[in-house]
Order: structure tokens, then sequence, then C-alpha cells
């Protein structure tokens, strides 16, 4: 346990140190909130449009705000596999979970402070548009969307022991793409229907997006949150096994 | 005094290759031996086998009497590695990288003092508050022994430490390696002829992934009927050819 903390600092550090890290995790998600908020209040009521209502507005930006923790996460793994250091640290008393929370607890770390600092942002969002978010709700966002940020940091992981520095953002970018297609952030896609709706159901994005906006509402409806809690939960064990298993066996071959 | 590393027949096969091929070889306590040989000759793999980042495809290996396959964790625990590529956090200052490789291997109190410690015998103060990659080659290369050593280990494996370096920084790093040979065993590897004769007790000369010979340099000038370990080295080589 000691080992994996001093690992984590030092990797909470260097994502700390790395100011495009601050941009994708915290500027990026709050502008495309305060833009989205612009959006929305140029779409007619008619219309009934109520994804970019500040209270689903912010769930969406929750998960994706963590999608660049992913990027990150797969970053900072591919670039130590890259270099020298893991070698180092690979003959040093370190054991594999070591390596695997290490990683995983700083990006984990930075998703719940990524929240914080876009539900802030939206509750003044939500003054300045004259909208009443409920204060309980957004408390309840922050730790309902921890499975999800385990499942981000997860993938990343994933991404970052199987490709290298430069593939491993690349391949992110494209699951971003998608995750924030499918995952319902930016339109409605069970309006929408067809593939793109059965892509969602069978990816975990769109039912992250649907816990977060759920916890908001407060409304804890089996298929609204229950099932979505589920999925995300499951969703983020297994990704995590896996990560674990595919840097154990990278970690194994780097060194042949 | 005792072995610090003694390997029977060790040999690495990687597919159609063998990278080495039957080491066999007993390093006392406190003795600097340098494993020297060109690019290919084995001297990087044997440091792996050694150091438990790669399993030897047949025969055994001992750290300060525990094998490097069943007891690697203890393995792990006695040994320190610069690899051949410096190998630093490079967003971390100079006092966090010996912090952070401190605290894997010592208490916290240790840790500390081990720290000071260190950036004073390597020179480092001026740049302790300074990030690793603003770092010239040769204090990097400086900060990648000083972080191998912090855990305090029994035996230290420097893989081509000076590679790159210009004259200057390669001699300063020198006299940092003699200093640290009172306190540990050393496995120097190089492609430097003048690297080994300058510090090694004992010189290894490998080529294609196996030894050639062995001793202190006296011995093998009077192996060869030579005088200078280049000559010496190029005596073996070719007669092995």
């Amino acid at each position: 346990m000691k080992r994996t903390m001093v690992f984590a600092k030092r990797n909470l550090i260097e994502v700390y140190r790395d100011p495009l890290s601050w941009i994708f995790c915290i500027a990026f998600p709050i502008v495309m909130l305060i833009i989205m908020s612009i959006v929305n209040s140029a779409i007619p009521k008619e219309a009934g449009n109520t994804l970019f209502r500040i209270d689903n507005l912010a769930g969406g930006i929750a998960i994706f705000g963590q999608m660049f923790i992913m990027l990150f996460t797969a970053i900072a793994v591919a670039k130590d596999r890259n270099g020298a250091f893991l070698t180092r640290l690979y003959s040093s008393p370190m054991k594999s979970g070591d390596f695997v929370w290490g990683y995983i607890l700083p990006m984990l770390l930075t998703a719940v402070i990524q929240v914080c600092v876009s539900l802030a942002a939206a509750i003044v969002v939500s003054i300045v548009v004259g909208y009443s978010l409920n204060i309980a709700g957004l408390a309840l966002a922050v730790a309902a969307v921890i499975p999800s940020a385990l499942m981000f940091s997860a993938i990343g992981f994933l991404f970052g022991a199987l490709f290298n520095e430069k593939a491993a953002p690349g391949i992110c970018s494209i699951i971003i793409s998608l995750g924030a297609m499918v995952g319902g952030i930016w339109f409605d896609v069970e309006g929408v229907g067809g593939f793109m709706y059965k892509l969602g159901r069978c990816l975990p994005f769109l039912y992250a997006t649907k816990l977060a906006r759920s916890a908001i509402s407060m409304d804890f409806g089996v298929s609204e949150f229950l099932v979505p809690l589920g999925v995300v939960v499951f969703s983020a064990i297994a990704l995590t096994i896996l990560a674990s298993i595919v840097f154990n066996s990278r970690m194994r071959a780097d060194q042949r | 005094m005792g072995y610090a590393i003694k390997t029977e027949n060790l040999v690495k096969r990687y597919k159609d290759k063998t990278a080495v091929a039957g080491l066999t070889l007993e390093v006392k306590e406190g003795e600097l031996i340098a494993l020297l040989g060109v690019n290919g000759a084995g001297k990087t793999t044997t440091v792996k086998m050694l150091t438990c980042l790669t399993k030897p495809t047949e025969g055994r290996a001992e750290i300060m009497g525990c094998d490097v396959v069943k007891d690697s964790a203890n393995v792990k625990r006695l040994v320190g590695v610069s690899p051949q590529d410096t190998s630093v956090a490079e967003n971390l200052t100079v006092k966090e990288n010996l912090e952070f490789m401190a605290d894997l291997y010592l208490s916290k109190d240790k840790a500390r003092s081990s720290v000071e410690r260190t950036i004073k015998a390597f020179g480092l103060e001026e740049f302790s508050g300074k990030k690793a990659k603003l770092l010239s080659g040769g204090y990097k290369r400086k900060l990648s022994i000083a972080m191998a050593i912090i855990g305090e280990p029994k035996v230290l494996f420097l893989d081509e430490p000076t590679l790159g370096l210009d004259v200057l920084a390669r001699r300063q790093l020198w006299r940092e390696i003699e200093a640290l040979k009172e306190n540990m065993t050393i496995v120097l590897t190089t492609h430097y002829m003048e690297e080994a004769q300058a510090l090694a007790d004992r010189i290894v000369i490998m080529t294609e992934g196996n030894v050639k010979a062995i001793g202190t340099l006296e011995e093998l000038e009077n192996m060869t009927g030579r005088k200078g370990l280049e000559d010496v080295f190029v005596s073996i080589a070719e007669r092995m050819e």
C-alpha cells in the first residue's frame, strides 16, 4: 500500500504539472458547459429540447470531462512504457498492484476534482439562466460518477498498456468522439433510435450519462438509476481487471 | 568475504537468437566488475537477468545468496539499477525524484536523511529544485545513478552509465562511481575500454553472448601478451572469431 501511494503521488505530480491536463480536464468541460448553455438559450421553448438545460447538461459534461481523464491516463502509461523509467521500477520491490492503483488513484482524484469544478460551474450558470438546481442532487452526482471515473481510468490504462505514446491518444480521441455521440451527451440518442441507440445500449457510455443525470435530478427509478449504476459498476470492475491483466502481460513482454 | 553474485551456466535465448550463452561468474562483495563488449555482446541481457527484469532460459543466478527466479522479491530489495537510457521522472524535481525512489525502499525517516545525504554526495544541491527534464545529459545520468543507490542496495548495476557524455562529464561520473565502490558491489557494463580500465577490479570480456575472458587487467595482459585493455580486447575478440 505504501508503494502504491508513493507511485500515485509521483503520477499526480506529473499530471498536475502538465498544463494540457488543466486545459482538457478542467477548462475545456467548463467552456463546453458555457457554450452549450448559450446554445440552449437560443433554442425556442416550443422545440421542447431539454438536453442542454443546465440540469441535463451538467450530468453530460461530468461524463464528457471524464473522457479526458481516460486520455491522460493512456498518455501517462504509454509515456512511461516508452521510456526507461518503468524499467527502473520493474526491478524495484513494487508489485503489479502498486502499478495498477498507482496509475488509477490519481486519476480518480482528478476526476472527483473535475466533477466538483464542473458542477460548481453549473450552479453559477443555473443562477445566471434562472434555473433552480437541486444541490443535494449535485452532491449525489459527485459520488455517482466515481464508478464511471474508474471505468474511464481503466480504459485509459488499458490503451496505455496496449499502444505506444503516439497511438494511444489517437485511439482515445476516437473513443471520446464515439462516447460523446452514443453516450447521449450532445444529442438525444434514444430519440434518434436505430443503429445509434442500439450501439449506445451495447456500450457503457450512455448508462454513465444517464446515471449522472438521474443523480442530479434525484430520480432513483430502476431504468434511470439502478440499471445504469449496475452497468457502469460492472463495466468499471471488468475493465479494471482486464487492464491489470493486459498491463502485467505487457510488463513482462516489455522486458523480454 | 562472500560472493555478492554467483551465476552458473546462465543462458538467455530469444526464439532463434542466443543473447547470453552459458555465463558462469562469481563476483565478491565490494568488487567492481566491468562487463565489456561491443553492442549485442549480451551485457544488458545479463544485467536484466540479474535484476529480475527477464528470466533466464537456463542456468541459475544468485544475488547475495538469493535466487533471481525463486526469490525475486528479495533480490529486488538488494539491487539498484541505473538503466542504459536515462530513466528519471521528467516533471519531478531532482529532490522529488530522489524522494520517490527512497520512499519505495526505505522508511520515511531514513528516506529523508538518505535524500539529503545523496544530494550532497552527488553535488546536486544547486539543482535539487530543478525539474529533471531541464538537466543536462551529464546531470541526468548523475541523478539516474543517485536514484539507483538511494535505496541502499547491496549490488549496484550501472548499464552504460557514461554513454553519450562528453569527456568532462564522463570523468566526473567516474569519480562518483569510484566513491561508491567502498560501500557496495558494482556491475558496470560498458563498451569504453578506458572506462573499464579506470574503474574495474576485474573485467569480463563478452562477445556474441559468450564470456571470452575474465580477469584483472594484468591477468588479461599476461594471457594475451599485449599491453593496454584495447589491445587485449582486440586480441581476445579476434582470436575467438
